[in-house]
């Protein structure tokens, strides 16, 4: 077993800090009285960390959910761009089971964590259009795939470089993403053609708005639709983020800057 | 009508078999209570009342006596019941010659209760609405915050204990005259503070209604000119160039609003 426990030693060697994804008071307590810095990644601060990262939603996968805490804890200054941090997670249970050593300087930014927290638009409201996006994506509209396109803050300005295809279904109406009522409504509406826009504080606005952004200059992966196009160009021209559901592969991505910066399979949820 | 119930017993009875029935009113008092005792028990448990004082003080300090506030309650109702199987049988007996003391006691004994449980209630409502207003404000980390939760606590607290003095007869007038003065102070200063928001947020209802101007229009308030980015019940987010206006809806009302079509 020494093999193995060297072995362990190295990947645990010369750390600045420790990322907690499965945050247990016990485990927190114990670094914090060795005198380690401790980062708390999760939902919710449940034992009141002094430093944590909240994560908006759960990722499936181990990578997101480290990639997100790094970008959260740099952006924050609780670590160094040049810091090795080991992140200690739960993957198959509720207990920590992971070990997963970092190097933050050969890290490269996705943008993840910019898009939630340093967005227009509030990170809940963010979180609940990406919720309904993904809910859409298992159930799809009667059976059948649909594909959505939802333009978030900003929406002053995206109201002005777009125009309506028909009469606005929630003209003078009062919905909130979030409201219970919403994933119904969205999934009708999200039978007909055009970009849905959201505020700031998460009022939907409009449907059925035709976006007319410039597309110049917009770099997204080739083979992404009109729709994806659309939702580049305008987060491009506006300080809006876009979130899109795509018909043909089903996949829900998210926009802004006029870059693509996150990927999530409804499936996985 | 209680009172004429030990006279008729000692008329119909000989002075031995009212003490028969009176040492039979003491056990059926044992009876009664300790059914109240177990029915308050059910009761409270059944309402919640376990879960929803759990974390106040009250609750924490009944607990270090080895008992609980539906505990508490329910022995208070209990005793309270077996003190009246008590003087009831006193009377029946007629050990004590004085009966009007006896009587006053027993018309006095569910005003007794009521204060009890109206103080109870009282520090249990107060401890649950200054835990409840300190969560509210946790996240606003200032000294002078940390004192409304107080506040709110001994306001509530002080009505109980007026409610409780109340019931026993003691005079109030003055603790009146200050309830009064409190609450008057209360209602005016929050009227003072809150008259701007008040007047805002009556303005916005109508435009969140009406909806004369909705977002992505660009509109004119005063001299703030730009494209309505947010409405809200309390006021109007304008942006133009890198600026973002955020207008009280009142003064949307009082400066009237342009909008501009071109």
């Amino acid at each position: 077993m020494s093999a193995l426990r060297e072995f362990f030693d190295d990947i645990v060697a010369d750390t600045d800090a420790v990322f907690l994804f499965a945050p247990s008071a016990s485990l927190y307590q114990s670094f914090e009285d060795d005198d380690t810095d401790v980062v708390v990644i999760a939902a919710e601060n449940t034992i009141d960390a002094q430093r944590f990262v909240e994560l908006p939603l759960e990722f499936t996968d181990l990578a997101g959910r480290v990639r997100f805490g790094v970008e959260g804890a740099l952006d924050q200054e609780f670590v160094e761009e040049d810091a090795t941090v080991v992140c200690i997670a739960d993957v198959f249970g509720d207990s920590p089971d992971s070990v997963v050593r970092i190097n933050v300087g050969e890290f490269s930014a996705s943008g993840v964590y910019d898009l939630f927290v340093n967005s227009r638009a509030e990170p809940s409201v963010i979180r609940d259009v990406l919720d309904v996006a993904v809910e859409l994506g298992k159930k799809g509209q009667k059976g059948k795939p649909v594909g959505a396109l939802f333009v978030v803050g900003d929406a002053g300005k995206v109201m002005n470089k777009s125009r309506p295809l028909s009469y606005n279904p929630f003209e003078k109406s009062h919905v909130h993403v979030g409201d219970p009522i919403v994933n119904v409504m969205l999934k009708e509406f999200s039978r007909l053609d055009g970009a849905f826009v959201i505020s700031d504080a998460g009022k939907i606005v409009s449907a059925y708005r035709y976006l007319e952004p410039s597309a110049e200059g917009v770099d997204i992966p080739k083979g992404l639709g009109a729709r994806h196009m659309a939702a580049g160009a305008v987060t491009r021209d506006t300080n809006a983020i876009a979130i899109v559901l795509s018909e043909s592969d089903g996949l829900v991505r998210a926009f802004k800057g006029g870059e693509l910066i996150l990927e999530v399979d409804p499936e996985e949820y | 009508m209680q009172f004429d119930w030990p006279e008729l017993i000692r008329k119909l009875f000989s002075q031995e078999a009212a003490f028969a029935v009176s040492v039979a009113i003491l056990v059926i008092g044992v009876l009664l209570a300790y059914l109240v005792w177990r029915y308050t028990h059910y009761l409270l448990r059944d309402a919640g009342v376990g879960e929803a004082v759990e974390g106040t003080p009250f609750e924490r300090t009944a607990q270090r006596f080895g008992t609980s506030t539906v505990g508490l309650i329910a022995t208070l109702a209990a005793v309270f019941v077996y003190l009246g199987a008590i003087i009831l049988a006193l009377n029946v007996s007629q050990l004590f010659r004085d009966t009007s003391f006896w009587s006053r006691f027993v018309t006095f004994l569910p005003n007794l209760f009521v204060a009890v449980f109206a103080l109870i209630v009282g520090l249990i409502a107060g401890d649950k609405a200054k835990l409840s207003v300190s969560e509210k404000l946790r996240s606003v980390k200032l000294p002078q915050a940390e004192l409304l939760p107080t506040l709110v606590k001994y306001s509530i607290v002080f009505l109980a204990l007026l409610v409780a003095l109340g019931q026993l007869g003691v005079a109030t007038a003055a603790l009146l005259i200050l309830l009064a003065a409190y609450a008057f102070g209360l209602v005016f200063l929050c009227g003072l503070a809150f008259k701007h928001l008040l007047s805002a947020g009556a303005a916005g209802l109508y435009l969140v209604l009406t909806q004369p101007y909705s977002i992505g229009d660009e509109v004119r308030i005063n001299d703030q000119q730009g494209i309505v980015q947010e409405v809200d019940i309390f006021v109007t987010h304008i942006e133009s160039d890198g600026e973002e206006y955020i207008v009280p809806n009142n003064r949307v009302f009082t400066a009237g609003v342009v909008r501009i079509r071109s």
